[in-house]
């Protein structure tokens, strides 16, 4: 038995028919091609497949796809607009990316973190991106990267700001 | 050595923002027409005789294109160093996790319910987990012509320990065991496999050896090195796992049966039971000083875990056995290792290759033999530490070290003369060094060294072929920079392929921190080659000698003249049409002034640099629960010239924390012979809240034999994590941590033991 499901991603409309217990992370790999979203543990523990739904930071590989029928998903292909997003530039400029692995579901946390709380401080920015684990670079530089976009987006900020279209 | 512009700067990955950006096609993304999905199906026992397997059931089901088992396969025994493995189980599982049958069908969901439709009879029998039982006579047999389960011996030994021991002024004694970890790369391991027509095999997979690898496969597939191609795309992490595995030959004889590409993708639970995680060893160590505290004498007994086959267990507990004598100036010195069949998953490469367990020991015992001479520990280092220009004991030959800058530089930045002295309850502050190597030669017998390929296409783009691997530490820009810096051009004018066994050099890969100084070694060669052919051309059109030409910034020049140039892009426009569309194709290669050890002395100088270190860690402990929380960390490293310093940095930084991970959280656990935390809810690595601010300090006293002057830093980054932290723990409590991980309850059981044993007084 198939269930028909419309789902929005990155602004577009896909209407998919899935298998019930089928989890939104394969609709997104698999199905629909946004790649981008990664498969580090299938039990919600390694962070890799963090996507936004409706603007919250979920892991898509405990998601059943018929629970997410009528919503947004922003998924780290959608994040970017003509040029790369400010946390996508810091990631790279800070050496916060290694093997990459874990890069798309951390910035993911991040966005929703930033999007909710546009000045957070380092412990803020821990607790936010606990979930995602990162077995290359140790974090410090996943926390600055994060860091230096927050200062960025403060008003009156005097930290060089990271080029963006945003 | 003239300035340089584009070496010894921060830049970030060349194809960072591809992967910031999700664009990156990891192996778990590729995709081919028609392909199918493999999944494994493995023993649920740690010891068992197969009496038969049924697939019938799996092959009738709709949507499976094949099911394959022992009898599938060529039969034949093979391995990297030994002949005890098979593609699949044949009569007999050696571990909870060994493979028995496979499928492959048009979805996962169909493979795996395929899975559970083979019936496999077996008949459980005794196992034997724990290295030290398994050399108990008696003992279950893993493989039945192993007597007393050793699989190899190992044995070194120089000077006069016994009398070195004697006439010391104290001898500190203690066993240590270092437990079983996972490295946990966050990309499971994966392989596509597509067989031609003619029976070619192409794999790609995520790789350290894609040549050397190619090897071992032949021998198990009964087809010649020649058909078989492995290709290198992005891959999420490796460190040392990702090496020989037989998850690749399941695919490949999948990909045969089926006559099209299979993706088989390991689940976590896979990838915990059946990678190769790290060798547990038990260590004896027996080590004197004199009053002055001068290190006497030191010898060892290495007792090593190899699991259920040997992968690559006896070289790391031989290199568990003897690496730490050239760090400090030892002069009589014993170690005598034993490689012991288990029934666990077969044990391997992960970050230190057993000179991490053997720095964690040694480096413990020094800091209680500096607390027994009440020394400064950090005295006692600069005491016996190695210096530049000296031969240790075993024939190493130290070109360059920066060992006693470091611990210099380490204690200045942690303000340690000051904390390491005053005691604060709970509160401590230790430190530990290591060396390592940059290359070993005996690893691969035939050679050591590294080999480039530079092609200049007639738009002047410039693309590196490797044979090395790049698995995340961002070894395509370090190539790039040593390309770009040689030819004279902006970095974004390099690009660095992906490892092809077709098309790129037959590199022995990624493991020994070799990558930087071997694989960079021989990109500099090629691109001298390439700048050669490039300045001939450029010297005609100049008309000037070849000698003379020089490029810098994209512009070639003739010396003393940079006012009068020519584009790089000219020149190579200019060179393509004068040969007639032939490319400037440079190729080069670096043999290292090493030998292979003696056999029987093991000495001999076995990598053309050893990289130094010396961390310093902080620690403060909660008597309530027994959590130790690292509160600070310098690292100061020796790393010859930092290519990059940014992505050495970043080396290190992850070094520290996968050493933490194991100080203080990581463990496989086992109960009636099964790994009961095969996954990352119940086997914790490290998270953001877990890891303090990590100090990186660059020594850079620059190297001969690297390409400029660069030595590597991927093992050293963790080897002397797990010391630093439990001599902090020492520091702050008296508690001697002698067996990883030091859990919260072994913290709380010890400080309440105390606090009894002070009552009753």
């Amino acid at each position: 038995m198939l269930v028909p499901i419309n789902i929005y991603v990155n602004g577009e409309e896909y209407s998919l028919e899935v298998k019930p217990n089928r989890v939104l992370l394969d609709v997104l790999r698999e199905d629909i091609g946004y790649t981008g979203t990664k498969k580090g543990c299938g039990l919600g523990k390694c962070g890799a497949c963090t996507v936004l739904l409706d603007g919250r930071p979920v892991h898509s590989c405990l998601i059943l796809a018929p629970q997410v029928d009528g919503k947004e998903i922003t998924t780290i292909e959608g994040i970017a607009g003509e040029k790369p997003h400010v946390l996508q530039n810091a990631f790279v400029e800070k050496g916060a990316v290694q093997c990459g692995f874990c890069t798309p579901g951390m910035i993911n946390t991040a966005k929703a973190l930033l999007d909710t709380n546009p000045d957070p401080d380092e412990a803020e920015i821990k607790f936010a991106i606990a979930g995602n684990l990162c077995r290359c670079t140790g974090y410090n530089q996943i926390v600055s990267a994060i860091k230096t976009c927050a200062q960025s987006s403060s008003a009156g900020s005097t930290e060089k700001r990271v080029e963006s279209n945003e | 050595m003239s300035e340089l512009d584009v070496v010894g700067k921060s830049y970030p990955q060349i194809d960072g923002i591809e992967k910031a950006m999700g664009k990156t096609k990891f192996v778990t993304d590729l995709v081919l027409p028609g392909m199918l999905y493999g999944r494994t199906l493995r023993s649920p026992y740690p010891h068992a005789n197969i009496k038969n397997i049924d697939t019938s059931r799996a092959e009738r089901l709709m949507g499976v294109k094949a099911v394959a088992t022992y009898t599938d396969t060529p039969g034949i025994k093979f391995g990297p160093r030994s002949e005890d493995w098979t593609i699949f189980a044949g009569d007999k599982v050696r571990f909870h996790g060994d493979e028995v049958a496979a499928v492959a069908a048009i979805d996962e969901d169909t493979a795996e319910e395929a899975l559970e439709m083979i019936e496999v009879e077996y008949e459980e029998l005794p196992y034997v987990i724990d290295p030290l039982k398994a050399m108990e006579p008696g003992a279950p047999l893993v493989h039945d012509d192993k007597p007393g389960n050793i699989a190899a011996e190992f044995k070194v030994e120089a000077g006069n320990v016994d009398q070195a021991i004697r006439d010391s002024h104290i001898v500190y004694e203690d066993r240590y065991y270092l437990n079983q970890v996972y490295q946990a790369y966050m990309e499971p391991m994966a392989t596509l496999a597509d067989v031609d027509l003619s029976g070619r095999i192409t794999m790609w997979t995520g790789t350290q050896i894609p040549n050397m690898m190619r090897m071992t496969y032949a021998k198990a597939l009964d087809v010649s090195v020649d058909n078989i191609r492995v290709i290198v795309p992005d891959y999420g992490g490796a460190f040392g796992a990702k090496m020989e595995n037989n998850i690749h030959l399941v695919t490949a004889i999948l990909a045969q049966k089926a006559g099209k590409p299979v993706k088989l993708v390991n689940t976590r639970y896979d990838d915990f039971i059946a990678g190769n995680p790290r060798v547990p060893m038990y260590i004896d160590i027996k080590l004197g000083a004199s009053k002055k505290g001068v290190l006497t004498g030191k010898e060892v007994k290495v007792v090593g875990a190899a699991g259920a086959r040997l992968v690559y267990s006896m070289v790391i507990v031989a290199t568990a056995c003897y690496r730490v004598d050239s760090l400090y100036r030892f002069q009589n010195v014993r170690a005598k290792g034993y490689t012991v069949y288990t029934n666990t998953v077969p044990t391997a490469c992960f970050r230190g290759f057993g000179n991490s367990q053997m720095t964690f020991v040694l480096e413990s015992a020094i800091d209680m033999i500096a607390d027994q001479l009440n020394m400064d520990p950090a005295e006692l280092r600069l005491i016996n530490g190695i210096g530049p220009n000296e031969t240790s004991i075993h024939g190493w030959e130290i070109t360059s070290s920066g060992l006693k800058d470091c611990v210099v530089k380490a204690t200045e930045k942690a303000d340690w003369n000051k904390k390491h002295r005053e005691k604060k309850p709970l509160k401590g502050i230790g430190l530990a060094c290591c060396n390592h190597v940059s290359g070993n030669r005996p690893f691969a017998r035939e050679f050591d060294g590294g080999a480039g390929i530079v092609h200049i296409g007639r738009d002047g783009r410039v693309t590196v072929y490797h044979g090395e691997s790049d698995m995340g530490q961002g070894m395509k820009t370090t190539f790039a920079q040593i390309a770009a810096e040689r030819l004279g051009v902006p970095l974004d004018m390099v690009h660095v392929k992906d490892v092809d066994t077709d098309i790129s050099p037959f590199g022995l890969g990624s493991f020994a921190t070799r990558g930087t100084l071997m694989g960079g070694n021989g990109v500099l060669a090629a691109t001298k080659d390439a700048f050669k052919q490039l300045a001939e051309i450029a010297a005609g059109l100049f008309e000037a000698g070849s000698e003379d030409i020089e490029c810098r910034r994209g512009k070639f020049f003739v010396s003393g003249t940079p006012e009068k140039s020519l584009s790089f892009q000219e020149v190579a426009a200019e060179a393509t049409f004068a040969r007639h569309g032939a490319p400037v194709v440079g190729t080069g290669f670096y043999e290292p002034p090493t030998v292979l050890p003696d056999p029987e002395t093991k000495y001999g100088n076995i990598s053309p640099a050893y990289p130094f270190a010396c961390q310093i860690a902080e620690v403060e402990v909660d008597p309530r629960t027994g959590h130790v929380t690292v509160t600070n960390f310098v690292a100061a490293h020796d790393v010859g010239r930092a290519i990059n310093p940014m992505a050495t940095e970043g080396q290190i930084r992850g070094g520290i924390t996968q050493g933490l991970g194991w100080t203080l959280m990581e463990n496989m656990a086992y109960k009636n012979g099964k790994l009961i935390n095969p996954d990352f809810v119940d086997y914790i690595v490290p998270s953001a809240l877990d890891v303090p601010d990590i100090n990186p300090i660059l020594v850079e006293p620059i190297e001969p034999n690297g390409p400029y002057g660069a030595k590597g830093i991927g093992e050293p980054a963790l080897n002397p994590t797990m010391a630093a932290i439990t001599n902090a723990i020492y520091n702050a409590t008296g508690i001697r941590v002698k067996e990883l991980p030091v859990s919260p309850e072994k913290i709380i059981a010890e400080l309440k033991r105390r606090d009894e044993q002070k009552k009753n007084r």
